[in-house]
């Protein structure tokens, strides 16, 4: 880990909220910054690359958090974790879907949100492979695919796969152990370091991204759903059928 | 006799005489038909025996001056042949009833034509004269006219095309009236009824409400009245929601106030009953938000995927009560047109119940089945069941079973779940099976209607 703090962008239109949120994930370790709206956060995040992570509320008038969500990913590849009403399935997806990293129901117990943000620096750490990997370098290859877990590229026909950071650990994860089927609570909790959640729809939006990234390079049916288990990558002896 | 009454009395019942729409039928059809006769009644006997008199003397009359033409023009010819004047004068009346009683003679008392007159008595004839073409003159002698009875003559006239038709215009009548009253007034009960159950304002006819009678008058009140609820019934729905909406913010501060003493004094029990109070207003917030949602969302019905989403359900279970064993058996078949997210709250919420009183690992039972019209969905569980009294109460919203269980939850899912099943048009039913637990079945029309 490196020995500077962690700093966080909280964006929220509760004031009282930002004020006392800060002060908890001060008291954890982090450096908070606070901006109140969606407009404020838009311009601070394309201007600065400083944050490690950005925890944005949904909804807030004007700009929602889904506005500032699809103008910031546009240019840059901040982990950003999502906060939203609890029970609004659809804010979440679409959320994860436009390439959120986690989303949280607001509200929250402050320790999840704090575990959260770990979870996301972490595998970020991981990803840019300084520090915590502690796992194997592995290059694979299958389906035409080629992994490569030291320079956390994939490349289908030589040019690289698009993937956000949750993306790659799953599809690594996935090839890795191909033929195996792999539980979702294994894959939430290897991929996006936490526990999985009962509603958690996030493994299968990330894994359902994947599938959308690989069918336009012309891989079909190589992921396969487990209805009620989990995912299973098919090697390339097996039939590819997919029962979804 | 007794046995007699009783079953006229089903019989009056069964076909729904007690309704307004016979009651006013057969009393306006009735008095219109006693009218019709008493004024029949009148108009004969103000018909006098004289008039009558006159006009059979005068039929007699005719008849006999045709017989005697007839007779005098045969006499003419010189036939040989009798004169057959029976037949003739039948064929010219056109039917054996029309001829009257006489007998002809001429001037020399011959008997000329006689048609049953030997059954009225002498001191019962009447005696005219005739005179035919040529000046002859002839006696006839007919029976005195005899005024019929008022009954015969009233039978007359109702065998008549007339009466028939009379009689089933006003029994048409009688019925426009008694459907022009009854209409609107079941119209107004099904339009109550329609309002108690689905909370749905129709509007009513303007046809209805511009009759300008009583029942126009009582229309527009109920209107009036069902409108009124309805504002009510939403201000509090709307009030309900904004509440908890509202209460969502200050309950976020006090997680965070809590999570912030407790970084201070991390052994504090008080905050861990902060946190554990947050988590339940938090959920009587979500329940209350997702009851008003079904209440007041009006999405379109789409295809649903019953296996699919009895299947996330027993994922989320497999997450929350990892502890409780669950059988599934699906039926790959059971698709219906319906509103996804209300049937994952409903089956969500009974599903989860079924888990929650099974805490100590007892056996849930799902199954799912494909009917021809329908989705039959049975969730039984083998926990402590419910009491029969207790089992309509259920239903409704912050009713929570009486039995020593009562640990988590706000007695909102069950009435989430049948707003969710209503909306299907389906069915919620509960039955303790004979071995114990509690059976939960859901019927869902493939269409809802």
């Amino acid at each position: 880990m490196k020995t500077e703090k962690y700093k966080i962008l909280l964006v929220d239109d509760d004031e009282t909220l930002c004020a006392l949120l800060s002060e908890f994930l001060q008291a954890e370790g982090f450096e908070v910054e606070t901006l109140h709206t969606g407009d404020a956060a838009t311009e601070r995040l394309l201007q600065s690359d400083e944050f490690d992570t950005v925890v944005l509320d949904i909804m807030m008038p004007g700009m929602s958090g889904l506005d500032v969500l699809r103008s910031v990913r546009a240019k840059r590849q901040v982990p950003i974790l999502m906060l939203t009403g609890r029970g609004d399935d659809i804010d979440r997806i679409v959320g994860l879907e436009m390439g959120a990293d986690d989303y949280l129901g607001k509200p929250c117990n402050p320790r999840e949100l704090s575990a959260r943000i770990k979870a996301i620096i972490r595998r970020t750490e991981n990803s840019l492979g300084n520090g915590l990997n502690t796992k194997p370098i592995v290059h694979t290859q299958l389906h035409g695919i080629e992994l490569d877990t030291g320079t956390r590229t994939a490349l289908v026909n030589n040019t690289p796969l698009p993937l956000t950071s949750a993306e790659f650990n799953a599809l690594s994860l996935l090839m890795t152990r191909a033929g195996q089927t792999i539980s979702k609570q294994d894959m939430t909790q290897e991929v996006l370091n936490r526990p999985l959640e009962a509603y958690d729809r996030a493994m299968d939006v990330h894994i359902s991204r994947i599938r959308q990234k690989l069918s336009s390079e012309g891989i079909n049916d190589v992921i396969k759903s487990i209805r009620g288990v989990g995912y299973q990558m098919l090697t390339e002896q097996q039939p590819s059928q997919s029962d979804d | 006799m007794r046995r007699l009454s009783a079953l006229l009395t089903t019989a009056y019942q069964k076909l729904g005489f007690k309704r307004l729409f016979w009651r006013i039928f057969i009393c306006f059809w009735l008095s219109s038909l006693l009218v019709m006769i008493a004024t029949g009644f009148v108009i004969i006997s103000k018909y006098s025996s004289e008039e009558y008199t006159k006009r059979y003397r005068n039929d007699v009359l005719t008849q006999a001056e045709r017989i005697v033409w007839r007779y005098e023009q045969a006499l003419a010819v010189q036939t040989s042949r009798p004169i057959k004047l029976k037949s003739w004068i039948a064929k010219k009346e056109n039917r054996r009833g029309h001829l009257m009683p006489m007998l002809i003679s001429d001037d020399v008392n011959q008997r000329i034509y006689h048609y049953r007159l030997n059954k009225v008595k002498p001191e019962d004839r009447l005696e005219y004269e005739v005179l035919g073409p040529s000046g002859r003159t002839y006696r006839v002698f007919s029976r005195k006219p005899q005024t019929p009875r008022i009954y015969t003559q009233l039978m007359y006239r109702f065998q008549s095309l007339q009466f028939v038709f009379i009689f089933f215009a006003s029994a048409l009548v009688s019925a426009l009236l008694s459907w022009s009253i009854t209409r609107p007034l079941n119209y107004l009960g099904s339009f109550s009824r329609r309002y108690a159950n689905e909370q749905e304002v129709t509007p009513l006819p303007r046809t209805l409400l511009t009759r300008g009678d009583e029942l126009s008058d009582l229309a527009t009140d109920i209107e009036f009245m069902v409108n009124k609820t309805h504002a009510a019934a939403s201000t509090q729905q709307q009030l309900l929601h904004d509440v908890s909406h509202e209460l969502r913010a200050p309950l976020a501060r006090l997680q965070v106030s809590a999570a912030l003493i407790e970084q201070k004094s991390p052994d504090s029990r008080h905050v861990k009953q902060i946190h554990s109070d947050c988590l339940r207003i938090d959920q009587l917030i979500q329940q209350i938000l997702d009851y008003s949602k079904l209440e007041q969302s009006n999405p379109s019905p789409e295809p649903c995927d019953i296996d699919a989403l009895c299947n996330q359900v027993i994922d989320n279970m497999a997450v929350t009560y990892p502890g409780v064993p669950v059988e599934y058996t699906p039926d790959s078949k059971a698709h219906i047109s319906g509103f996804p997210e209300a049937l994952l709250q409903a089956l969500d919420n009974i599903i989860g119940n079924a888990c929650k009183y099974s805490a100590s690992g007892e056996l849930v039972q799902i199954t799912t089945l494909s009917r021809p019209t329908s989705v039959l969905i049975t969730v039984r569980d083998h926990g402590p069941g419910v009491n029969e009294e207790e089992m309509s109460k259920l239903l409704q919203p912050f009713y929570r079973a009486g039995n020593e269980m009562h640990t988590n939850g706000f007695g909102l899912g069950l009435s989430i779940a049948l707003k969710a099943i209503n909306k299907h048009k389906g069915e919620l039913r509960m039955s303790t099976p004979d071995d114990g637990g509690l059976k939960v079945e859901i019927i869902l029309p493939k269409v809802a209607v």
